[in-house]
């Protein structure tokens, strides 16, 4: 190779070639997805998020929530996603589309939250345990090595005063003790919200032939 | 030599930010890695907490250190071999100040929670021009310095370097505009960002370690590259495929199945290009092994080589779905990035250093003894990290594949191999210490006389020295 023009021309190619066979392809294929009207509720799915959750996504990403958590269920056969009740089904691609900023993250060094706020999967989480669990993790999920968020959180001395509205129960020795409350600040309640709203219950028609384990007439022939 | 004159500042500028990334990366990730063992350190402040620490040292490493690291080599690699000099070199140190400076504002951004938390897009999206625009200003000059070249050849190192200096600002270019900008809906967005991804350590940080590789082993050695009339059709090969593996990271995610297919086909295609990289590089090796002894510069190329053939691996095996299956999502995945990171690119860079430096103070390394112990350092952590990551990574993927084992437990069972990881870091970061050490008494005039006395512990022989 001597010619620069051919150099530059292939290197240029190189990458304009993946670019338009990888990202314009699959944004042709999947960029325009919509909800899905179902035919007996007449509701539209994924539905959207709430304001506070919108903010809490927010705050889910400037805590870099995503460096520990996933937020993808593998369908069953691959992985123990589904034993693990980390979801009903494997994730589509129809369920992101309500998020603006998609985070599936490549790292479980904590459990998947994809279907964190799925009552019927985790009947336990309702918002006082997602705020222990921030405030105080040891407090919920004894072992974990996920940092407190204390941060959070403001404590108040009460001096006789009526506790809060919004004050937390923490256990005995994770609490600050007696005399004094736990309050969410803003960022906790919308970053709880939107833990709250992550489920993915509703299980498309359309799409529910490809989360079918592709593996199991695969086990049976063996 | 007119060129180290040339690239005299530049090049000490552009290395001496990397060092101070590398430690501060470095020291970023160390903390990071504590807190996954003793989760209460450093946890009060928000600055500190783990999600933000951990984005805030990759980013480091790879804009701070990485990307300074490699323009100091490239740029001077390329003026070496199109045997011309490179010329403005005050523009290109007022670039360098404006490149730093973003990275630095990238950097406390991420840590003060502007974090945008896309994969080595972390940064807040107000450095992005400032990124762009100082990255052209510097990267514009491997391109007229390639362009005024005086040789009649291309050299194998001109193409990896040429290529890498266009490919790195197109990717992050459409990478911001696709997330940040104007962004793809749904899924999209990770199908973007694990292309980016894909693209920046394999077709920026690998194709700056082989050009490296490519021109120390005939020059330090002696010998012509062995095969040669095969290093085109392998670097051709290898980028164009390398390209289109972007979705192999992908593999079970909710994407259309042919994103991940392509990617596993194109991984799988990779072995070719890896093969004659390998006999090109081990086949000008063969034989030689005992000059090793006398160069640290060959002994970090040759860890280097020896990565870069590791992590073609691992990527290989991160496209067997019974492979992936287990190691996805575990330490195994943050080892594949690792090894390309540290292990190939990092080493190579090391041994360039090694090499130019002294050549660019027209000095000599003051303290032998802390090349010895960089080199040490960096094979003993290395090896710690490679197992930490490796062995725990697999361990953590059984455990995650076993639905009964509460996540609590996956988490106590790998105390050790965090805690091991944290060694790994520690070690490296001696060595980090130990090189800019070196680096600031190479860089300080006071006593001259003492140089003289040093042997050239760099390079051996001054034979191979400024020919």
């Amino acid at each position: 190779m001597k010619n620069g023009l051919k150099l530059f021309l292939g290197v240029f190619a190189t990458l304009a070639l993946s670019w338009v066979g990888l990202l314009l392809t699959a944004h042709q294929q999947i960029g325009s997805l919509s909800q899905f009207k179902d035919p007996v509720d007449e509701t539209l799915y994924p539905q959207p998020l709430s304001g506070l959750a919108v903010q809490g996504s927010m705050v889910y990403q400037d805590l870099g929530c995503v460096s520990c958590h996933t937020q993808q269920v593998r369908r069953d056969g691959f992985g123990a996603d589904l034993g693990r009740k980390w979801g009903q089904r494997g994730s589509y691609a129809r369920d992101y589309i309500r998020d603006s900023v998609v985070l599936i993250g490549q790292s479980r060094l904590g459990p998947d939250l994809r279907n964190a706020g799925n009552l019927d999967l985790h009947p336990y989480a309702d918002a006082d345990y997602f705020y222990r669990l921030l405030y105080a993790p040891q407090s919920v999920a004894p072992g974990t090595n996920m940092p407190a968020h204390a941060f959070l959180f403001e404590v108040h001395a009460l001096a006789g005063r009526q506790p809060s509205a919004y004050a937390i129960k923490v256990p005995g020795k994770f609490g600050p003790g007696a005399g004094y409350e736990v309050v969410p600040t803003n960022r906790a309640r919308s970053l709880v919200a939107y833990l709250q709203s992550l489920k993915d219950s509703y299980d498309y028609p359309v799409e529910r032939s490809r989360n079918a384990s592709a593996e199991k007439p695969k086990e049976g022939g063996h | 030599m007119q060129v180290d004159a040339s690239a005299k500042w530049p090049g000490l500028a552009l290395f001496g930010s990397a060092l101070f990334w590398l430690l501060l990366g470095g020291t970023l990730q160390f903390i990071a890695a504590i807190q996954l063992h003793t989760p209460t350190f450093l946890a009060e402040c928000a600055w500190f907490t783990y999600g933000r620490l951990t984005p805030a040292a990759q980013n480091a490493l790879v804009y701070g250190w990485g990307i300074n690291a490699a323009l100091g080599f490239g740029l001077w690699l390329m003026a070496r071999l199109s045997a011309t000099t490179l010329r403005h070199g005050g523009w290109l140190l007022v670039a360098i100040k404006f490149w730093n400076t973003g990275v630095a504002l990238g950097v406390l951004g991420i840590l003060g929670g502007y974090s945008t938390s896309f994969e080595l897009l972390e940064m807040p999206r107000f450095v992005t021009l400032i990124l762009l625009v100082s990255y052209a200003m510097i990267g514009v000059w491997a391109v007229t310095t390639f362009s005024i070249r005086n040789t009649e050849n291309v050299f194998a190192s001109q193409w990896y370097l040429f290529g890498a200096a266009f490919w790195f600002p197109w990717l992050y270019a459409i990478a911001q505009l696709m997330l940040l900008k104007a962004p793809v809906r749904g899924v999209l967005q990770p199908v973007v960002n694990a292309w980016f991804v894909h693209g920046l350590y394999g077709l920026w940080f690998v194709p700056v370690a082989l050009a490296a590789a490519y021109y120390f082993l005939p020059k330090i050695l002696g010998k012509p590259i062995a095969n040669y009339y095969l290093a085109p059709l392998a670097f051709w090969w290898l980028v164009i495929v390398t390209a289109l593996a972007g979705g192999s990271r992908l593999i079970g995610a909710p994407v259309p199945v042919w994103i991940p297919t392509l990617g596993t086909v194109a991984n799988f295609l990779l072995v070719v290009p890896v093969v004659i990289i390998g006999l090109n590089l081990f086949g000008t090796f063969s034989g030689r092994y005992s000059a090793l002894a006398g160069s640290v510069t060959l002994r970090f190329i040759l860890l280097s080589a020896i990565a870069f053939i590791f992590a073609s691996i691992l990527n290989l095996a991160f496209s067997l779905r019974g492979f992936v299956e287990i190691a996805q999502f575990t330490l195994l995945s943050e080892l594949r990035d690792w090894v390309v990171l540290y292990a190939c690119f990092s080493s190579a860079m090391f041994g360039a250093a090694y090499f130019i430096l002294p050549r660019l103070t027209s000095g000599a390394w003051r303290f032998p003894t802390l090349v010895k112990m960089h080199l040490g350092a960096t094979l003993v952590g290395v090896a710690l990290l490679t197992v930490a990551l490796g062995v725990g990574g697999w361990q953590q993927g059984h455990l995650l594949g076993s639905s009964p084992v509460a996540f609590g437990e996956i988490t106590q069972a790998m105390t050790f191999w965090f805690t091991l990881r944290t060694a790994g870091f520690a070690v490296l970061l001696f060595g980090h210490l130990a090189f800019v050490i070196n680096f600031v008494g190479l860089l300080c005039p006071l006593c001259t006389c003492c140089k003289k006395a040093t042997a050239d512990v760099g390079q051996g022989s001054s034979a191979e020295g400024h020919a």
